[in-house]
């Protein structure tokens, strides 16, 4: 029975449906209490997802749906999940709960239009992660951007929330053109290489279109659009200034997803690289280097940032740089080690975000000036820091570890010179963090009225509590993530080296 | 037998979770479980310490086979690291030396800090580092070697900033940290040539394969991890760490700098003989880089007048004269002299503070009469050879002027050019500043104008008032917002041209040609794309 239950629809229904109730229910309370019973049964359906998922056929697609979805142009309703994105979707179900919980009490006005907005970011997600036909990936690309709008828009932290919304909408619709272009012409391609009528013979099946033997010119250009698409969104250096700019501007829960959802990196692993797949072995370096420029580039800037959110949002552009490193060297440490390090960030630059807020929430500033000596007044919020930075910086016994050192092996056996700036990047990423930290967390006490400011309280305590162990977790089992992209990995690999 | 030495860096590190998680759940705090604490600390790392002596035993009488593999830690293509170890050689020698060390630490840390503000984090990190310690000798391969390697300067970073509401000690940490962890690179980067070119991880699988490596590759991989244990025993040159660390409290100083952590770039080298051996080049670097941090470390050490700088001081120089030893391929000697050092280094740090009260009152001798004389080398030796400022010349500073150039072409230029700047993103970062600068600006411009008391309350209140104005909503600037301008400019005026000759001239043709267009247009927003697009741009345009 439990095989044809449409699981995976339920995951991206669940929370949409879920968000238009909390936005029906007039109490506020019960709203919130349903919106949280909504994102941590999510968590438990995507568990459950895991659960079915069998590692050892990973490379096929698994709990499939498929309905027609619009006929005359053959786009389907074609859903599943492979060894490559099962494990985003409990990562995505945590980091939404861990948003509504972190807040719980900070929202008060619009509460219900922030929880329902949030939980239909969710199923947005959700749908990216698991759409096989790319319409349909399409739609919820751009399904996510209009509540996160609204999200930045209505709630930020900051004085130009608006022109903040605005820019990171702007933004997503310019990297959303150069994607349905390329996603049109894929589609074209098949009609044209199976019987050339283009309504008829049109497919936009993910799996299809792998199938679909595509000229190198084609892919040259479709490479390129994806790419282009795909880097706005993860971002890469030059398309990187709406990160910031929104890390500061928005409410930390929404920049915590923001952060914490690598979408376009995903992309990038999912569909750039597959759907051209000689261009993308051609032309990998272009990859590399831009992800080397991107993490040493964004790491400099970190090192000169006074405001925290800033420096965590650089922080989170650099670290992807050096997940498009990891995925361009084509080997299977890179690909693991890049899989794997998007789904620790998941978790450890949405925490310090977090985190961030937290402090931002208490002192009604995370600028440098307006803090210092943080350890001594609030020693429990400063561990959990201090443990998601050294996570975040790759120290051994947290999940960045293995991660860490995937990528840079992996580097260094595709390139030495990749590899070395790999490594030149993490020493800057040590040195930013490092020394944020001692000034704004360590030193004595400059403020006085800081020294009235309370602590973690017992709800955020035990929200933090629950990353920070799987952090720790899968720092001293990394296995445990790798067994279940190995076999995906791998045929991903065969398919772009032969 | 051999599955024993899996407790030897277990049990110290279950100790460090229990006391961590206890202390950070508010259930091991203040005083009263002063008592608890130590306990776990001490009975940990002393059963670690009697596992350590039964295997090293069992190791003389013959009952142990040499190495253990407990599992599987990392898996990933051809890339394979177990969690195993080495139970045998000088290793396993090592490794009870460093428990026992540990051991008597831990005791007399038990008193030393007594009633200190940080007691329970103290013994916290210090299990861990015990732990890692433990691991870094004993681990069978080279990433288990390193993990120890990473968290023993993890906890070396946190103990140095102790106090940390001393900004000294928080920026040492800071320093310290860095700069070995750039020594790290070495590690990692002979990590990465060793899995490359050796095909292997595993120290004794790298050193029997040392005999097939070619000249130039063994002294790449030698070269690699020789600088990574330059930096961790304070060699040259990046020695001036050493002399920041002893911010930390006395056990810890002597834990890390005095008899233990220091020593884990002499164990490197030792440990890679055979491939060093290989790479007479390198040999003779270590020999050379030995021998300078030797005279080095004394001629430096002859200026210091405080305990702890002088003993560090001391150790710098000695760990040269081991390297000295390595280089000139007496392995046997540095062994020896390792161990003997660890230990007396390790007594001699422990009772420094103990030492300051008794000389008490004693007036501080003069410089001896070699350096007396030397003006320049009286003058090199106190600056300590200007090491940290040529650091920061070349190093620090060329890095900070960068950042802050990258930061500024960060937020002047890709940000411009991309067309969507925010103003004021550095003068006002919160709501609640651009309120306070609101009524800030209103308050001085009603003080300004009460002073010209002729106003009238109307005039007042006609009176303008510079509102910070929200930014320019969905106006584009730098090179695309022109550019998007200009185009939407020349569309408007094409637009105006079809509109007004249509109206004059041939209005029904035009108007099918429209009806056409916009079903044209209609189909294209049919593609749920696009639909998407139009629908968001009308949300935007609504908003």
């Amino acid at each position: 029975m439990i095989e044809n239950f449409p699981i995976l629809s339920l995951i991206i229904l669940l929370p949409l449906a879920g968000g238009i109730a909390v936005g029906l229910i007039q109490d506020i309370h019960i709203a919130r209490r349903v919106a949280l019973a909504i994102a941590g049964l999510e968590l438990i359906v995507t568990l459950v997802v895991v659960n079915l998922f069998d590692a050892a056929n990973g490379s096929s697609f698994q709990l499939i749906e498929r309905h027609t979805w619009i006929p005359s142009l053959n786009i389907l309703f074609l859903i599943g999940v492979d060894g490559i994105s099962v494990l985003f979707l409990p990562a995505s179900a945590l980091l939404t709960l861990v948003a509504v919980i972190a807040s719980w009490k900070s929202v008060q006005h619009l509460t219900r239009f922030h929880f329902a907005l949030l939980l239909a970011m969710e199923g947005g997600t959700m749908g990216v992660f698991v759409a096989l036909d790319m319409m349909l990936f399409f739609l919820f690309w751009e399904l996510i951007l209009p509540p996160i709008f609204f999200l930045i828009g209505l709630w930020g932290a900051g004085p130009d929330r608006r022109g903040a919304a605005m820019k990171y909408m702007l933004y997503m619709l310019f990297s959303g053109v150069p994607l349905l272009f390329a996603l049109i012409m894929l589609g074209v391609n098949h009609a044209m290489q199976t019987g050339g009528n283009v309504p008829l013979d049109l497919s936009f099946s993910f799996p299809v279109l792998l199938n679909t033997p595509i000229s190198e010119d084609l892919q040259k250009i479709i490479f390129l659009l994806l790419v282009t698409g795909f880097a706005v969104k993860a971002p890469l250096v030059p398309f990187h200034t709406w990160l910031p700019t929104t890390a500061v501007e928005a409410p930390s829960q929404l920049t915590a997803l923001l952060v914490g959802l690598k979408l376009g990196a995903f992309g990038m692993l999912r569909f750039a690289m597959p759907l051209a797949p000689d261009a993308s072995a051609k032309y990998a370096w272009v990859l590399g280097i831009l992800g080397a420029i991107t993490f040493i580039y964004a790491a400099m800037i970190a090192l000169r940032q006074t405001n925290l959110r800033r420096v965590l949002a650089y922080a989170s552009v650099s670290h992807v740089g050096l997940v498009i490193v990891g995925v361009a060297t084509l080997n299977m440490q890179g690909i693991q080690g890049a899989i794997f390090q998007l789904l620790n960030f998941t978790l450890i630059a949405s925490c310090l975000i977090l985190i961030a807020g937290l402090i931002q929430h208490r002192l009604g500033s995370t600028e440098l000036i307006h803090l210092g000596g943080l350890a001594k007044i609030m020693p429990r919020l400063t561990t959990f820091f201090f443990i998601f930075a050294f996570a975040s910086i790759g120290v051994p016994g947290t999940s960045g570890f293995p991660a860490e050192l995937l990528l840079i092996l992996g580097a260094l056996n595709a390139h030495p010179g990749l590899g070395i700036a790999a490594l030149l990047g993490a020493i800057l990423g040590a040195a930013y963090m490092l020394s944020f930290m001692r000034r704004a967390f360590l030193g004595p006490v400059i403020h006085a009225h800081l020294s009235r400011v309370m602590d973690l309280r017992s709800r955020e305590f035990g929200l933090l509590c629950v990353p920070a162990s799987i952090v720790l977790l899968f720092g001293f089992f990394p296995d445990l993530i790798l067994d279940v992209n190995r076999v995906a990995a791998t045929s991903w690999l065969n398919r772009l080296t032969h | 037998m051999d599955a024993l030495v899996i407790l030897i860096p277990l049990l110290p590190l279950i100790a460090g979770a229990v006391i961590g998680v206890g202390h950070l759940w508010g259930v091991l705090d203040g005083e009263a479980s002063e008592r608890t604490t130590a306990g776990i600390a001490t009975w940990a790392i002393s059963l670690s310490c009697v596992a350590a002596l039964a295997l090293l035993a069992g190791n003389f009488l013959g009952w142990t086979a040499g190495s253990f593999e407990a599992g599987q830690w990392l898996d990933s293509g051809s890339l394979n690291v177990p969690v195993n170890f080495i139970t045998s050689g000088f290793s396993m020698v090592l490794a009870t030396l460093f428990a026992v060390l540990l051991f008597v630490i831990v005791r007399f840390s038990v008193n030393y800090l007594h009633r200190e503000a940080g007691f329970h984090r103290f013994f916290f990190l210090l299990s861990l580092y015990a732990s890692a310690m433990l691991l870094l000798v004993l681990s069978g391969n080279a990433v288990g070697t390193f993990i120890g390697w990473e968290i023993a300067g993890l906890c070396s970073y946190l103990l140095i900033a102790y106090a940390y509401d001393r900004p000294v000690a928080a920026y040492n940490a800071t320093r310290v940290f860095i700069t070995v962890r750039a020594g790290d690179i070495g590690f990692i980067l002979g990590i990465g040539l060793s899995y490359a070119w050796a095909k292997t991880l595993d120290w004794n699988q790298l050193n029997t394969f040392a005999a097939q490596l070619s000249a130039g590759q063994a002294s790449a991989i030698a070269l690699c991890f020789a600088i990574a244990a330059f930096a961790k025993s304070a060699q040259l040159p990046f020695a001036p760490w050493l002399a920041r660390a002893a911010e930390g409290p006395t056990p810890s100083s002597a834990g890390f700098y005095g008899a233990i952590m220091v020593h884990s770039g002499v164990y490197l080298v030792l440990l890679l003989q055979p491939v060093f051996e290989r790479a007479p080049l390198v040999m003779a670097l270590v020999a050379i880089v030995g021998l300078l941090t030797a005279i080095y470390g004394f001629v430096v050490g002859l200026t210091q007048i405080d305990v702890k700088s002088s003993l560090f001081f001391a150790t710098s120089g000695q760990l040269g004269l081991m390297f000295l030893e390595c280089g000139l391929g007496l392995w046997e000697l540095a062994s020896w002299h390792l161990c003997a050092h660890a230990v007396v280094r390790g007594y001699q740090v422990l009772s420094a503070p103990s030492l300051m009260h008794y000389i008490l009152g004693n007036p501080i001798r003069p410089v001896g009469r070699e350096i007396a004389g030397m003006r320049w080398l009286y003058t090199a030796s106190l600056q300590r050879f200007w090491m940290d400022q040529v650091t920061d010349w070349f190093l620090v500073k060329p890095v900070r002027r960068l950042s802050h150039d990258l930061a500024y072409f960060d937020d002047h230029v890709v940000d411009r050019a991309m067309g969507i700047p925010l103003p004021s993103l550095r003068t006002i970062s919160t709501l609640a500043q651009m309120e306070k600068r609101k009524i800030a600006t209103k308050q001085s411009l009603y003080s300004t104008l009460g002073v010209a008391s002729s106003l009238t309350l109307e005039k007042r209140r006609m009176a303008p008032q510079p509102e910070i104005q929200d930014s320019d909503f969905a106006r584009g600037s730098g090179f695309t917002g022109d550019l998007t301008r200009r185009v939407t400019a020349i569309l408007y005026w094409f637009e105006d041209r079809l509109v007004i000759r249509g109206i004059g001239e041939d209005m029904i043709a035009y108007g099918r040609r429209l009806g056409l267009a916009a079903n044209k247009i209609e189909q294209l927003l049919l593609n749920p794309g696009y639909l998407t697009l139009f629908v968001l741009t009308i949300l935007l345009v609504a908003l």
